[in-house]
């Protein structure tokens, strides 16, 4: 993991990417990097809360099964403090059920991207949502639900 | 009194006859004498040698007596007169005139009439004396000939027969008729009746004892009556005026043995006569010999009846006792009814539903039996048919018709004219109809019928008729009862052998019988809950009280429900129950082990899609970074991601792989090797292997004894059980700290111990580590991946090398797990 805790360059977005697997990291990482990101790695929630709250990331990539704390802990965390309620949140995960995604929706989730996922399209969602969000859009986006964000429900 | 043999009345008889013809003859012969016998003297002239006038008279006189003695006083004078003339003309000189000529030819003439005057008057007496005594033989043979036919006759109608007929003949009378008292005494009936009109008896079929009628009073007072005109009779009796035609005589006479009346016996005659006192003798004998026959027929007819009834009884018990199954017993006992007993015998059951069903119908012809049956389907009984079957079976109380009138048919008939015809063709006489009762149930009812070319039923009929109802009900009882407990038998039997649970309680809800499927899926003993209410004594009968209880004479579910048992074990139920009347047949099956796979199952559908769907998606992801041709990758990158695809390719295959080796597991189709290996050497690979990928903060260690010899088994597959042991312990220590193998000699094992200081397993969570699919509570292992095989799959292995494998673990202080594997010998 990087223990970045200062933005390098503030003209470049800076994404927090949280998931236990280092192989998900590593995607995202890479790809975000080409498209001119600098990329923070959580292994697991609690780390999360801390790099959210130490960096102020653009965009947090969450997953929800994580040990010890999980992604919808994270959420509710960050939901909760001041410093932290506007920073958007994409939900990066394999768990596919409706119920999921109802839960993320009420979070306040503006994505809901399912594994196994395209990491070549997901610097454009990203600047798209943090451009977005920045105009004050965020909740037209949330409303639109573009299926980029909140794909198909593949398990019904 | 003993009748003459037949032999000996048809020799009298035939006596008899030869006298009255000679009587015949000789009147025949007299009067020929009488002409022929003076023309053959008178002849004699014409002879050469002419008889003297002295000859000549004396042959006169000879011929005289001769037609006297055999013609009579007629033929006497007349052949006196030709006798005379002859004599005078032929004889007598001058020849040939009738001029008289002397004093001695009219004392010749006189002679001649003297002659014929006394014989005939002489024979004409004896004449007479043989005819009065021809007379009173042929009545006396008339009396013979009917005693002669009473002798012969042997049944009721038989006896009427010879009396009226032969009767009636030597009483010389026209017609005649034989009343007889009833059983009750009250009523006389015309039984047999010949030579009247027509239609004569019409309304007088039967008629009081008490009335004022000829043979009522007759045999009440027991008198004879002798009525010489029809005058006189309607003098005695004026109610009977104008009966019977122009004038005549009639007698009637009580039929009495040994003085009680059964009856009387009336004669017409075809003119008025005078009843002398031979006449009346000849009647009062007619009637005591009639009484006397119709007696002694009565008695051999009920000795024969009552031989019958006893013989047909004895049959029949026998048939009832000869099997069990008592609808073909009871249809062979209808046929053993007929004809003797029934023209028409049928047996009528109760179904189950209450309806009756003909079981049986017998006649003497196949094809009757065939039309009853047809028209039985035709005409169903309806229970509440006010008479028959129907009632005998409603009120269990015989019906006892001895005398079937129209109207009982036209009443029957309920206004069908067709079954109406139908009924009055069949002539029916008289009917018993007796149920058949059985421990205070009516099982149905049997019926006798009897047409009109048979006796009517008696109360003697009635007897037997019940006492074979009783018979046979009991018979029939005994089979079901036998039936029943068969069956009962049977399906406990069977119970006892279902792998279904099935429990029956009573109309109160007591426990009736519990199979032991039941018994053990409901955690009781059957013997302490059986008489005891199902919600006292079974645990979570509540539950089933509720959701599966059936309302009366209906089914319910099956419903699966979660029960809490009596020894607090939860178990998943799936329960039906049906009520039947008389209680409730609950059926249980046990789907705790179903419900619990089936929720392993879904649960490793989810985790195997989830533990597949990442390194899946980080290959796919990582191919698909790696062909972007709108970037540029350096050359670090690259390089992680093609490592990356490689390890997260292996962890595919991996999880693929204990998927795979789980399948083999249990189909049984996993070959293991036998060798001879170091086990100290194999652990030491396998934490060389996992060296490559630890974790930091985890560090691994050995710890051999120097004693462990080699062991025996499957060195690939025990190196996979310690490989997944190595990489649980790495997995369930997130903070890190050592795992730590250690091996040493346990008898006949080496034991190899991987010790990790991580999360730990609950004690009541340690036995069911090794099940399939089982897998730690998520809310402890958050995050921890894996297949819930890992665990089964060493069991398995290790178990299948003839070794073991435990736990020992504390929550939060880390796990042990230890392998023992048999040395090799």
């Amino acid at each position: 993991m990087t223990a970045q805790t200062q933005r390098a360059d503030p003209a470049r977005l800076l994404v927090l990417v949280a998931d236990d697997e280092p192989p998900i990291r590593l995607l995202c990482q890479v790809n975000l990097a080409v498209a001119g990101m600098d990329v923070l790695q959580a292994a697991d929630g609690g780390e999360a809360i801390e790099l959210a709250r130490s960096s102020a990331p653009d965009l947090i990539l969450l997953d929800l099964m994580m040990p010890r704390v999980d992604g919808w802990t994270v959420a509710e965390e960050l939901g909760a403090d001041e410093r932290t309620r506007d920073i958007p949140i994409v939900f990066l995960t394999a768990r596919a059920t409706t119920e999921d995604r109802r839960r993320a929706e009420k979070l306040g989730a503006l994505g809901y991207i399912l594994k196994p996922f395209d990491p070549v399209r997901l610097a454009p969602l990203v600047t798209q949502v943090v451009e977005r969000c920045a105009r004050g859009e965020a909740d037209a986006l949330r409303k639109e639900r573009s299926p980029q964000l909140w794909p198909a429900d593949l398990e019904g | 009194m003993q009748p003459p043999g037949p032999g000996e009345a048809k020799e009298q008889e035939t006596r008899g006859r030869s006298f009255s013809s000679l009587l015949r003859s000789s009147t025949a012969l007299g009067w020929a004498a009488a002409f022929l016998a003076p023309a053959a003297i008178s002849s004699l002239d014409a002879l050469s040698s002419r008889p003297s006038y002295q000859l000549a008279g004396f042959l006169y006189l000879l011929a005289v007596s001769l037609a006297a003695y055999l013609g009579g006083f007629a033929a006497g004078l007349v052949a006196a007169v030709l006798s005379t003339l002859g004599l005078d003309f032929f004889f007598t000189p001058p020849r040939y005139d009738f001029i008289p000529a002397n004093g001695d030819q009219g004392a010749g003439v006189a002679l001649f009439f003297v002659v014929a005057i006394l014989i005939s008057q002489l024979f004409e007496r004896r004449r007479q004396v043989q005819r009065q005594a021809e007379a009173a033989s042929a009545r006396a043979n008339r009396l013979q000939a009917v005693t002669a036919r009473l002798a012969e006759a042997v049944t009721p109608q038989q006896v009427l027969d010879a009396i009226v007929t032969e009767g009636v003949e030597a009483a010389e009378a026209r017609a005649g008729a034989i009343g007889l008292l009833t059983a009750d005494g009250e009523t006389i009936e015309i039984v047999a009746q010949r030579g009247y009109e027509r239609n004569i008896f019409v309304g007088w079929e039967t008629f009081p004892l008490a009335g004022d009628t000829p043979m009522a009073t007759a045999i009440r007072e027991d008198t004879p009556f002798f009525f010489s005109s029809s005058a006189e009779r309607n003098a005695a009796f004026p109610p009977m005026a104008g009966l019977g035609g122009p004038s005549h005589a009639l007698a009637i006479l009580p039929l009495v043995v040994e003085g009680r009346a059964i009856g009387g016996i009336a004669f017409t005659f075809p003119t008025e006569i005078e009843f002398d006192a031979e006449r009346r003798a000849l009647k009062a004998t007619l009637a005591q010999q009639a009484a006397q026959t119709i007696e002694r027929v009565r008695l051999y007819e009920a000795e024969r009846a009552l031989r019958q009834r006893m013989t047909f009884l004895a049959d029949a018990s026998e048939l009832l006792g000869s099997s069990l199954d008592y609808e073909a017993t009871l249809a062979q006992l209808a046929r053993l009814a007929v004809p003797e007993m029934a023209t028409w015998c049928s047996v009528d059951m109760v179904g189950q539903d209450g309806s009756i069903q003909r079981l049986a119908v017998a006649h003497e012809d196949p094809d009757r039996v065939a039309w009853a049956e047809s028209l039985g389907a035709e005409y169903p009984p309806d229970p509440d048919q006010p008479m028959g079957v129907p009632n005998v079976i409603r009120t269990m109380t015989a019906e006892f018709v001895p005398e079937i009138t129209d109207e009982l048919l036209v009443e029957a008939a309920q206004g069908d004219e067709r079954l109406l015809e139908i009924v009055r063709e069949l002539g029916l006489r008289s009917a018993i109809t007796v149920p058949l009762i059985a421990r205070g149930r009516a099982l149905g009812a049997l019926s006798l019928i009897r047409d009109d070319t048979a006796p009517r039923y008696t109360e003697l009929d009635l007897d037997l008729a019940s006492e074979l109802a009783r018979r046979a009900a009991s018979a029939v009882d005994n089979a079901i009862l036998y039936r029943e407990a068969e069956r009962r038998g049977d399906a406990s039997r069977a119970l006892a052998h279902v792998d279904d649970g099935v429990v029956l309680l009573d109309e109160e809800g007591a426990v009736v019988s519990v199979n032991p499927a039941a018994a053990r899926i409901l955690s009781v003993d059957s013997a302490a809950v059986v008489g005891e209410t199902a919600l006292g004594s079974i645990g979570g009968w509540s539950e089933i009280e509720e959701n599966a209880r059936p309302s009366r004479g209906q089914t319910r579910g099956p419903v699966t429900l979660p029960l809490i048992l009596s020894d607090g074990t939860e178990r998943w139920v799936s329960v039906s129950g049906v009520d039947f009347g008389d209680g409730v047949v609950y059926a249980f099956r046990d789907e705790t082990e179903e419900r619990l796979l089936e929720r392993t199952r879904s649960d490793f559908v989810a985790t195997a899609s989830h533990e597949l769907r990442t390194p899946l998606s980080a290959v796919l992801g990582a191919v698909k970074t790696l062909q972007r041709n709108d970037v540029a990758l350096n050359s670090d990158d690259r390089e992680m991601l093609m490592s990356m695809i490689e390890s997260e390719a292996e962890r595919l295959s991996g999880i693929v792989g204990q998927i795979l080796l789980t399948g083999q597991l249990e189909a049984g189709r996993l070959p293991l090797e036998h060798e001879h290996f170091d086990p100290v050497e194999l652990t030491k690979s396998v934490v060389d292997s996992a060296e490559l990928h630890l974790p930091s903060g985890i560090e691994l260690r050995v710890q051999a004894a120097a004693d462990v010899p080699a062991v025996s088994g499957d060195p690939n597959q025990l190196r996979q059980v310690l490989a997944n042991l190595v990489d649980n312990a790495i997995k369930y220590s997130p903070q890190g700290g050592d795992v730590e193998l250690r091996l040493n000699r346990n008898g006949q094992f080496a034991r190899i111990e991987v010790a990790d200081r991580g999360l730990g397993i609950p004690l009541d969570e340690q036995e069911r580590i090794f099940e399939k699919f089982y897998r730690l509570d998520p809310a402890l292992t958050r995050g921890v991946n894996g297949t819930g095989l890992g665990l089964y799959i060493s069991k398995e292995l290790v178990e299948r090398m003839n070794g073991r494998i435990s736990v020992d673990s504390e929550p939060g202080r880390g796990s042990t797990f230890v392998v023992e594997v048999p040395l090799a010998v």
